[in-house]
């Protein structure tokens, strides 16, 4: 059997075994494995206790249970209300005001936070509900939360990036600055798609009544403080480690240190509270890593099998095409796939086969690491497989069905890809502020 | 089912919890080890040894937790088809597919064991500035591979009980 054919083969159980229902790391796992003992006998055995050392070298990983018990310990310690106030009172007289004040309080909370968990825990528990309530749409508004929560992973600090970089062997720190502008892109391109549809389906968001809005000035500009707390976490965190103070992996203690202080300050850190967010980071956490430990185990043996040459013959070889073709190629078979196959398996499993392909093609890395962002972002929304679809599904209130969560992603993910295409087209959307601070 | 199958689930999900609910604050460990790193390097040398130490922390969290996190079912699983079956028809898809990651552990156990023998008999170390010994980590490891294995066994037994009707406690 060639090569080729035993990683399509590979590829196609692990497909089969995820649709099984089994838990997704036994599945990958299991495939791997299986593969490495007919593949190579006893010198295969030791594979997969390998990777789990291989797991431990890979210390920015540290920052995952970090970025974690960071995000439940924000959305238990009750910043984010005083920040939704905020955002609520300020654009609540827009249409869709409310609608876009989410996305705001999503892109704070993203810049505290590495991953989509705290933006998605924050917006179905805090802004969700007060949203259904003043009457806005339901699918519109699950949209906004999924959408905006993905944003975690784009802007700084980015635990997806922090994976990417140590694949294609990228400075954390440049990759986080590129993440910037096309995350705030992103933003903006939301508030833009939300101001459109409610001027043209007014029935969509009502505007608030004006004793909600009634506030004398001072009482505005005293709600303003709500944003100091997240500015100073926010500081403490990547702006010490953009300055050199703190390494990556302390810089992510750091801010879980800062996370329970806020909470300690504003009297929300009761035993309760504190197992709950140990709970679940434990939870979380072990999903995660053994998710990646199985992937790498499944990727090592892709790598004996030679199947980077085998993507690269492929593609330049076979199909003859030119480096954009290949690009644009590379980055459909991503969407399809991340629908479909896990998203941190993806990222540990396909990134590496990919990577040093666009490195050849002549590609920038950094801003190849974004377009791979971006990706994982619209994989994170996409059914049947979604990080953002599951948290969505355990955290919502009953009146927002399975079926409202899967529409509202739709408009969401049409604007995410027109995102991805204006970075493709424009890479300095990406690149400038890293070129311009690291002074290329 | 027989007593001794009870016995055992009971005894499995018991131990995980313990194991996994003292993981659970190693969290704070880490936070410490990286805070205290962060603090120390202002005023004196770099201490080599809190990103070693880190890292041992981190493997021995998630090895440990895994089996409390299965019980607390917390492994994502890809719920296109299967979420929408009954609960017996989960069970008999679970029942068989739940040998192979049983395989996939025991293949893990299998190379855990052989790589702490290793690290015990040969005093390795690891590559860095530091040099600490491997064996007390891989050894750590090693056990907590062992008890997701163990877990694993527990979830069999627990789908076989419910395809006879039967809910194991």
């Amino acid at each position: 059997m060639s090569y080729e054919l035993i990683a399509l083969l590979m590829f196609a159980s692990m497909m089969l075994m995820l649709m099984t229902g089994q838990r997704v790391f036994g599945a990958i796992g299991a495939v791997a494995v299986i593969a490495a003992l007919s593949l190579w006998g006893d010198g295969g055995v030791e594979l997969a206790f390998a990777s789990a050392m291989k797991l431990m070298k890979w210390y920015p990983l540290l920052t995952l249970p970090l970025f974690i018990y960071m995000g439940y310990m924000l959305s238990e310690s009750g910043i984010a209300d005083d920040l939704y106030r905020m955002f609520h009172v300020w654009s609540g007289g827009l249409r869709g005001g409310l609608a876009v004040g989410t996305i705001g309080l999503m892109v704070v909370i993203s810049a505290m936070n590495g991953l989509s968990v705290a933006g998605m825990a924050i917006g179905a528990s805090i802004a969700l509900p007060e949203l259904l309530r003043r009457g806005y749409d339901k699918i519109m508004v699950t949209g906004v939360i999924q959408a905006g929560s993905s944003l975690g992973i784009l802007v700084p600090p980015s635990v997806v990036l922090v994976l990417y970089g140590m694949i294609a062997r990228q400075p954390v720190g440049q990759l986080w600055l590129a993440g910037v502008f096309p995350g705030l892109m992103m933003a903006g391109l939301f508030v833009l798609y939300v101001l459109i549809r409610c001027r043209l389906q007014p029935s969509l968001a009502p505007i608030l009544s004006d004793e909600d809005r009634a506030l004398p000035m001072r009482e505005k500009l005293r709600l303003l403080r709500a944003g100091v707390v997240p500015l100073l976490i926010f500081f403490s965190m990547t702006g010490l480690f953009l300055m050199g103070v703190t390494s990556l992996v302390e810089s992510s203690a750091v801010g879980a240190l800062a996370a329970t202080l806020a909470a300690l300050l504003k009297r929300r850190l009761s035993a309760q509270v504190l197992e709950e967010t140990l709970r679940k980071t434990l939870a979380i956490s072990c999903m995660f890593m053994w998710i990646i430990l199985a992937a790498l185990c499944f990727g090592a043996v892709f790598d004996g099998l030679g199947a980077v040459r085998a993507i690269e013959g492929f593609f330049v070889g076979k199909l003859g095409l030119g480096p954009w073709e290949i690009l644009i190629l590379m980055q459909l078979s991503f969407l399809l796939m991340g629908t479909f196959l896990d998203d941190t398996a993806m990222l540990v499993i396909v990134a590496p086969l990919y990577v040093p392909l666009v490195g050849l093609l002549g590609f920038d890395l950094i801003w190849y690491g974004i377009l791979y962002t971006i990706t994982s972002q619209i994989a994170y929304m996409t059914p049947p497989f979604g990080y953002n679809l599951f948290l969505m599904r355990a955290m919502a209130p009953p009146e927002v069905s399975l079926r409202d969560i899967y529409v509202s992603i739709i408009p969401f993910v049409g604007v995410m890809l027109l995102a991805l295409g204006l970075v493709m087209v424009f890479p300095q959307i990406a690149l400038w502020l890293p070129n311009h601070v690291y002074g290329k | 089912m027989p007593k001794v199958v009870q016995g055992y689930v009971r005894w499995v999900d018991a131990v995980n919890r313990r194991v996994g609910r003292c993981a659970m604050y190693l969290v704070f460990v880490m936070m410490a080890i990286l805070f205290y790193s962060t603090i120390s390097k202002q005023f004196t040398l770099p201490a080599l040894w809190t990103l070693d130490m880190a890292q041992f922390v981190m493997v021995a969290y998630y090895l440990l937790g895994g089996g409390y996190s299965m019980q607390l079912g917390g492994h994502v699983r890809m719920d296109l088809l299967y979420g929408g079956w009954s609960d017996r028809r989960k069970a008999w898809f679970d029942a068989f597919t739940v040998l192979l990651l049983i395989f996939y552990l025991g293949v893990l156990l299998y190379g855990g064991v052989s790589s702490s023998v290793y690290a015990l008999e040969t005093g390795e170390r690891s590559f860095s500035a530091w040099r600490p010994y491997m064996a007390p980590i891989k050894v750590i490891a090693t056990f907590g591979i062992f008890m997701m294995l163990l877990q694993a066994v527990a979830e069999f037994f627990r789908d076989i009980a419910r395809l006879r009707g039967e809910e194991l406690a």
